[in-house]
């Protein structure tokens, strides 16, 4: 008797399944994995939602996926899948599916009040480009913007990057990742000169203690927690800290928990700093060797706008902390100063200023962080006895200065998303660098991310309103300069004012400073801070928004237009982890319908512009540079023509389909016979993925960014490779002379990033010696200190309020609502409150409740019990569902140094509906 | 047929009771013991997708489970996902192309 069908799949998903993990297989199981997939193409690839870079496997038959399972080679997580990962396979085939451009029309024509009606690529097109065409001219490239993603692969990125600077000359792009990693950006600039992390994943293998700063790995990097699980339970001396505002599910396994009052993380840090101090546990060889001390000025505001005139009337007394703030008991003590007392915030348009200091003055700074006073102004709950949040803040302390342990501290959105989320990022290599913790395995200080290429996509390539690829700046006439040289661009293409970030692209529209607006990967309506503002900008006012989605989300439905995009195996890409690891994936299937690749519509949508339209001189308000016209850029047509272009030449032809990529040939042998729906559409016979790959690595290289060529990453045995690859080998430890090719021998270690390393001398409070001094080679260890929330609980909004994610959804939810089971697991965003707080407002669990702000209110349900336990005070629900939209009660409050939202700190009030 | 393959990870001296409470679930079948390191893979069968997923959280919830995750995903006989559609992405009827209503409501 055979085995029924159902039995020899199950033997032949055990046998595969045990081969993933790498356990023995029965030579008959074997067998049946051989005829179950008999016929089935399996392919490496890339999982589409963390920043953890998972690889998992993909199989496909007759051009379908069929099956999906984790990539037992891939060293990021050997094998396993969350349940994320899991449904890579299921996210592009949902019913809702977008497979056709869509535009709103009333009478046959286009019209902002007309209802969305299919039509074609050409349609779709026509319409954007007379848009387009209307608002260039009367705006110039200041008028122009596009909100782009973390989640673009990175020759979408890079293309998308290009077709604005260098053919727009607009640098109004600038991607979601702003609002998840910026902050941790711009701390790795300002402390090390360059961008991402010096450590990687194997410093989980390698920890004796690992502590979480507003990361709830548990449920937002499954697989990288069940790496820390592992070592947790197999390493006897291995401990697990968890700093959170309340219990969550990251605390199951921890053996310390401590429950901070929000921002106080601040102080916390400094508290650990004055222990080392104290404690004599300088590392001063490597202090004295590699560092230098550094601080900036504290009356920098808030990121919010400088004016209130678009401000409801509600928001107005927290708008005015922006120009002014009187400081209460604890910055008071924390800065130095007297309770009371208004300072005017003098240094919002430089807020980045910092100088060097002495280590007599740094140790000056940290010296009002005791124990007492850090502890009463932290402690997070209100139940908790202050003894035993003392003693908690002691076992931190002693966990960091121990010389046997090995540290490492992972954050996410907890440091990032905050008014001060710079300095929380730079306080955190304040204490692993006073420690000399820092850049060996099982030592460092390691920024998570949230998407799957915020490093690859947004950093590396620069899809900033202020960067240009691999770390060069806007600003920079030598960056401009090069980046110039390398598109084949007449000088002074480039602009040199930096574009408006996320936010100010938001505030932009509402003000109507930029009119034609461009999505894509990204759900801004929903997921930007006080939506109320954004929602009447798109919909209300005099503006054109297309948006480039695979399902319809809250930005599709407040779009003009809207274009199907492909999905991610039905294109080619690649993408960049928190670890540097980039990895490629070949397109698998083909995308539905008339969906099409992003790079697909950048392109195709750059054949309708000439470069005489934009390289002409152009006006733009407030420009001012060295070698510039106030207000303008030349023109650069002359220039244009001497180096052999025509001014009828398109934008496709001079940025994209130049005579070096359409050498680099489709079909290719690296695709082993998978499709490029973008090289057919294209149809001139060129690989777009590989040859714009093959223009961007010259960026990287030479300069401690350096990556491979396109095909190395496409070879069997590579999962992916951590920069700098250097002489074909990949990089571990960055800044570790043991690891890193670029530190120079016999040094030991070296901070080579080149950004902001002449900087002038000062003390606590100003610059005293403008000269600007070399600090090569060395990282700078900041004083920055404990600062109030801009908003906190009063007597009228009396809770705070915390958003982010759960596990089972990602984001906005466009794609993980679109699998039903998902759905179901978390059918609605739920309020989560102490019992307590819930009583005292006549509400019980599952009640029905108005979350109210300054800003906005939404209906949502109450839960007191479940994942997260919150302390007395504290409420919590996540942003994934359309239909609580809780970003129309958060506050547009955002670091000034990075501009990244801080969508932790609300304050509101809770009541029933 | 919603099929997955899960890998197991428990205790290796608590290896034989999990075994026995993995096999005691609903549509779990355990395939695979490593007994020296405590690895286990079980082939789950559930009704639907939500079965599923709650499946795996009570392997998870088990005393003595160290890891469970998902690793295979079988997707060939399982297209239909969609049956259920929360009601305000149910499409519109239009010949030409599906407007989700959600879109125009």
């Amino acid at each position: 008797m055979g085995l029924s069908r159902r039995d020899f799949l199950k033997t032949s998903i055990a046998a595969s399944t045990a081969a993933t993990v790498g356990m023995p297989v029965a030579k008959q199981a074997a067998a049946a994995v051989k005829a179950s997939e008999a016929g089935w193409q399996w392919d490496k690839a890339v999982c589409r939602f963390c920043g953890t870079g998972c690889g998992i496997m993909v199989a496909t038959k007759d051009g379908q996926l069929v099956a999906t399972k984790g990539d037992p080679d891939a060293p990021v997580n050997r094998g396993l899948n969350c349940v994320k990962g899991y449904f890579n396979g299921k996210i592009q085939s949902g019913k809702d599916r977008l497979t056709q451009p869509l535009m709103r029309m009333k009478d046959g024509k286009f019209d902002k009040k007309g209802q969305f009606v299919p039509v074609t690529w050409e349609q779709a097109f026509d319409e954007m480009e007379r848009q387009f065409r209307r608002v260039y001219a009367e705006k110039g490239p200041t008028g122009i913007a596009m909100l782009a993603s973390a989640q673009k692969t990175i020759q979408e990125g890079y293309a998308f990057n290009k077709l604005f600077k260098a053919g727009w000359r607009s640098n109004n792009i600038d991607p979601n990742a702003r609002n998840c990693m910026a902050s941790a950006v711009a701390a790795f600039y300002s402390v090390f000169g360059t961008d991402e992390p010096a450590g990687n994943y194997d410093d989980i293998e390698y920890a004796d203690t690992m502590v979480l700063w507003g990361a709830n790995m548990a449920e937002m990097h499954p697989i990288l927690w069940s790496r820390v699980t592992n070592r947790r339970l197999g390493h006897k001396a291995a401990r697990v800290i968890n700093l959170t505002t309340f219990r969550n599910m990251s605390s199951d396994i921890a053996d310390l928990e401590i429950i901070f009052k929000p921002q106080t993380d601040l102080a916390i840090q400094n508290y650990i700093a004055r222990e080392i101090i104290a404690r004599n546990a300088v590392n001063w060889d490597f202090v004295n060797k590699h560092c230098v001390f550094a601080t900036g000025p504290y009356d920098i505001g808030y990121g919010m706008r400088p004016t209130d005139k678009f401000a409801f009337p509600a928001e107005k007394d927290v708008q005015e902390r922006e120009r002014r703030v009187k400081l209460d008991k604890y910055e008071a003590i924390a800065q130095r100063r007297t309770e009371g007392e208004i300072v005017e915030q003098k240094n919002t348009a430089n807020p980045a200023a910092h100088w060097l200091i002495t280590f007599e003055d740094f140790k000056k700074a940290v010296e009002p962080y005791t124990l007492d006073f850090v502890a009463e102004l932290a402690k997070g709950d209100p139940d908790e006895p202050l003894e035993q949040f003392k003693a908690k803040l002691k076992q931190l302390a002693d966990h960091y200065i121990d010389p046997q342990r090995k540290v490492v501290s992972f954050w996410t959105m907890g440091f990032n998303q905050s008014v001060r989320g710079t300095w929380v990022n730079e306080q955190c290599y304040m204490n692993h660098l006073l420690l000399g913790k820092q850049s060996q395995p099982g030592n460092g200080a390691f920024s998570l991310t949230g998407q799957p290429s915020a490093c690859g996509t947004a950093r590396e390539v620069g899809v900033f309103c202020h960067r240009l690829p691999a770390d060069r700046l806007i600003p920079n006439p030598a960056h401009r300069a090069f980046t110039e040289k390398q598109w084949n661009l007449p000088p002074k293409t480039l602009n040199p004012q930096i574009g408006s970030f996320y936010a100010k692209i938001l505030r932009d529209l509402e003000d109507g400073s930029v009119k034609w607006l461009w999505v894509a990967v990204n759900n801004p309506f929903q997921s930007h801070p006080n939506i109320n503002h954004w929602l009447k900008a798109a919909r209300e006012l005099d503006n054109f928004v297309v948006v480039s989605e695979a399902y319809p989300g809250v930005s599709a439905k407040v779009a003009d237009v809207i274009l199907p995009s492909a999905m991610i195996f039905e294109k080619w890409g690649s993408y960049g982890n928190a670890e540097r690891r980039t990895q490629h994936w070949r397109q698998q299937v083909m995308p539905p319908g008339q969906a099409r690749a992003d790079i697909w519509q950048a392109m195709e949508f750059s054949k309708r512009f000439k470069i005489k339209d934009f390289w002409g001189e152009q006006k733009v308000p407030g420009l001012k540079a060295e070698g510039y016209e106030d207000g303008k850029l030349p023109s650069v047509l002359d220039e244009a023509v001497k180096m052999g272009y025509s001014p009828e030449d398109s934008l496709y032809k001079v940025l994209f389909a130049t005579p070096a990529n359409l050498k680099v040939r489709w079909p290719d042998a690296v695709a082993k016979g998978h499709p490029n729906h973008v090289a057919t559409l294209l149809g001139d016979g060129w690989f777009p993925e590989k040859a714009l790959w093959q223009e961007y690595v010259p960026f990287t290289r030479g300069d401690g960014k350096d990556l491979a060529d396109f095909d190395v990453y496409h070879g069997d045995k590579v999962r992916g490779l951590k920069w700098p690859v250097v002489d074909g080998k990949e990089t571990g430890w960055r800044f570790n002379e043991q690891y890193d090719p670029y530190v120079k021998k016999g040094a030991g270690f070296e901070f080579y990033g080149k950004l902001f390393k002449a900087i002038p001398t000062g003390d606590l409070d100003k610059v005293t010696d403008p000269k600007p001094v070399s600090v090569a080679g060395k990282a700078k260890i900041f004083f920055r200190p404990y600062a109030a929330p801009v908003e906190q609980p009063d007597a009228n909004y009396d809770l705070w309020f915390c958003t982010g994610r759960v596990l089972e959804h990602w984001h906005t939810g466009t794609m993980t609502r679109r699998v039903p089971e998902l759905h179901r697991a978390v059918p609605a965003a739920v309020l989560w409150m102490h019992p307590d707080d819930a009583k005292a407002r006549g509400l019980k669990r599952n009640d029905l409740a108005w979350v109210e702000s300054r800003r906005g209110k939404v209906q949502i349900r109450v839960e007191t019990g479940g994942r997260n336990a919150m302390p007395r005070g504290y409420t919590y629900a996540p942003f994934f569902d359309e239909g609580v939209l809780v970003n129309r009660i958060c506050i547009d409050a955002a670091c000034p140094i990075s501009k990244e939202s801080d969508y932790k700190k609300s304050a509101v009030k809770v009541y029933k509906a | 047929m919603n099929l997955s393959g899960i890998f197991v990870a428990a205790k290796p001296e608590w290896l034989p009771s999990v075994v026995a409470e993995l096999n005691a679930l609903p549509g779990v079948e355990v395939h695979q013991v490593d007994e020296a390191t405590g690895r286990i893979v079980v082939v789950q069968e559930a009704a639907d997708i939500p079965a599923e997923i709650e499946g795996l959280k009570r392997i998870k919830a088990l005393p003595h489970v160290v890891t469970a995750e998902m690793v295979y995903h079988y997707l060939a006989d399982d297209r239909q996902v969609y049956d259920d559609l929360p009601a305000e992405l149910v499409e519109q009827d239009s010949p030409a192309c599906a407007v989700p209503a959600y879109l125009n409501d």
